[in-house]
C-alpha cells in the first residue's frame, strides 16, 4: 500500500484495514498522520454525539406500547368484522329456502285444501327420495300431497315432532350444491341435499328445524 | 432478535441520526418513534436479520423524507419555532458548531459512518449512491470540519454567524 493510497483511505475515516494497519507501522509519515486522525475522529465523535433528551426510552417505549396496543385492538376489531361478515355471508337467505318460507306463508294452506295423497301413492312417489319410514321415525305425518314448487312437482308434507310442527317441502327434481338457509317473517327453513333431489324443512323455530333436518340425514 | 432488543440497543444512535438528518430535537424524536412505529409492523417480513441495523437507520431516514415531503405541501407557519431548538444545549463545542454549519449532504454520511459504524459501500446502498461518490463526501466533509476547527477559522466562523 503506498503512503497516497493510507491516506485516501484514511481522509474518507474508514476503518483501518490490516494492509493499512501494515503500511502505518513501517511508515513514520503515516503513522504522525494516523495520531492526528485518531483524534480528529475522536473530537468528531463527540461532536455527532449528542445528547439523548432525558427520558427519551421510556418515551420511545411508551409510544411504541400505546400504539402497537392500538393497532392490534384494531386488527382484533377488522378480525371480528370479517368474522361477522363471514357469518352473514354463510347465513345469507338462500333462494330456495326463502322460496320455501314463501310456500308455507301463502301455499300451504292451499295445498291441504287440495287434499292429501293416499298413502300407497304417497309411499312410491317419495320412495327414491326420501321414504315415508324415515319421516315417520321422527314424527308423526298428518299430510302428504304433491304440489308445485319452484317449477316443478315437489311433496308437501306435515309433520308433527315432539317440539312442535314443521312443513317438508320434498323436491325430488330440485339439486343442491350446497345447503341453503332462509329467516324471514318469523319462519326458519333449512334445505339440504338428499341421495335423489332435495329437502327443505320449515317452522317457526330455527332449533327445531335444524334437529329435524340432522334427524333426516342420518 | 427481538424487535425490543433490536430498539434498546440502537434507540440512541438511531436518535442521533435522526438529530442530523432535521436538526431538530423534538423533531428527531418524533420521527425515530413513528420510524421505530412502522419498523415493528414490518419486522416480522424482515428475513437478514444481519441486515437489521442497516434496515432501522433506513426507515429512519426515509421517516424523515416522509416529514420533509408532508411539511413542503403545508404553508410554513412560525407559531411554536423556536430558534434555540435548531441548536443543541452545549454550544461551546467547537465541534458540533462546524458540524451544524455543514451541508446534509455531508453530515448525513458522517453520522452514518461514525455514529452507525457503517462502511463507505453500506452507506451508498443507504443513500442510494454510489460508494466512490459516499467516499468522496466523506473526504470533503472531514476536510471542511477540519477547515472549520482550525485554530484561527473557528473564531473566524463564529464571528461571521453572529
Amino acid at each position: 500500500m503506498s503512503c497516497l493510497d493510507y491516506r485516501r483511505m484514511l481522509a474518507a475515516g474508514e476503518a483501518e484495514t490490516a494492509d493499512m494497519k501494515a503500511h502505518r507501522l513501517q511508515c513514520s509519515a503515516c503513522a504522525a498522520q494516523w495520531r492526528e486522525h485518531a483524534e480528529f475522529e475522536r473530537e468528531l465523535r463527540i461532536g455527532l454525539a449528542v445528547e439523548i433528551p432525558p427520558g427519551f426510552e421510556q418515551r420511545l417505549k411508551n409510544a411504541l406500547t400505546y400504539s402497537r396496543r392500538r393497532f392490534l385492538a384494531a386488527a382484533g376489531v377488522a378480525a371480528a368484522a370479517a368474522g361477522v361478515g363471514a357469518y352473514v355471508w354463510l347465513w345469507r337467505d338462500g333462494p330456495i329456502a326463502l322460496a320455501c318460507i314463501e310456500f308455507v306463508m301463502k301455499e300451504e294452506a292451499k295445498s291441504i285444501m287440495m287434499g292429501a295423497m293416499p298413502r300407497a301413492e304417497a309411499e312410491a312417489a317419495l320412495a327414491g327420495t326420501l321414504p315415508l319410514e324415515r319421516i315417520e321415525r321422527i314424527g308423526q305425518i298428518k299430510h302428504v300431497g304433491p304440489c308445485p314448487f319452484n317449477g316443478a312437482t315437489a311433496y308437501h308434507v306435515v309433520l308433527a315432532v315432539p317440539q312442535g310442527k314443521v312443513t317438508l317441502l320434498v323436491m325430488p327434481e330440485a339439486r343442491l350444491s350446497v345447503s341453503q338457509q332462509a329467516d324471514h317473517d318469523g319462519l326458519y327453513a333449512s334445505v339440504v341435499a338428499l341421495r335423489k333431489g332435495s329437502v327443505g324443512v320449515i317452522g317457526t323455530d330455527g332449533a327445531v328445524v335444524n334437529s329435524v333436518v340432522g334427524a333426516l340425514r342420518t | 432478535m427481538r424487535f425490543d432488543d433490536l430498539v434498546r440497543q440502537h434507540a440512541a444512535d438511531l436518535y442521533r441520526y435522526a438529530f442530523w438528518l432535521a436538526r431538530d430535537r423534538s423533531q428527531a424524536e418524533d420521527i425515530v418513534q413513528e420510524a421505530l412505529l412502522r419498523g415493528w409492523r414490518a419486522y416480522p417480513r424482515l428475513r437478514a436479520q444481519a441486515a437489521a441495523k442497516s434496515w432501522l437507520f433506513s426507515i429512519v431516514r426515509n421517516e424523515y423524507l416522509r416529514v420533509m415531503e408532508a411539511s413542503a405541501r403545508q404553508p410554513e407557519s412560525l407559531e411554536g419555532l423556536d430558534p434555540a431548538d435548531e441548536r443543541p444545549a452545549d454550544l461551546g463545542m467547537e465541534m458540533r458548531e462546524a458540524l451544524l454549519s455543514l451541508p446534509a449532504s455531508y453530515a448525513e454520511p458522517l453520522a452514518l459512518q461514525v455514529l452507525g459504524g457503517f462502511s463507505c459501500a453500506e452507506i451508498a446502498t443507504l443513500l442510494g449512491t454510489t460508494e466512490g461518490a459516499t467516499m468522496t463526501r466523506l473526504t470533503r466533509a472531514r476536510q471542511a470540519l477540519k477547515r472549520l476547527v482550525a485554530p484561527g477559522s473557528a473564531k473566524e466562523h463564529k464571528g461571521g454567524r453572529s
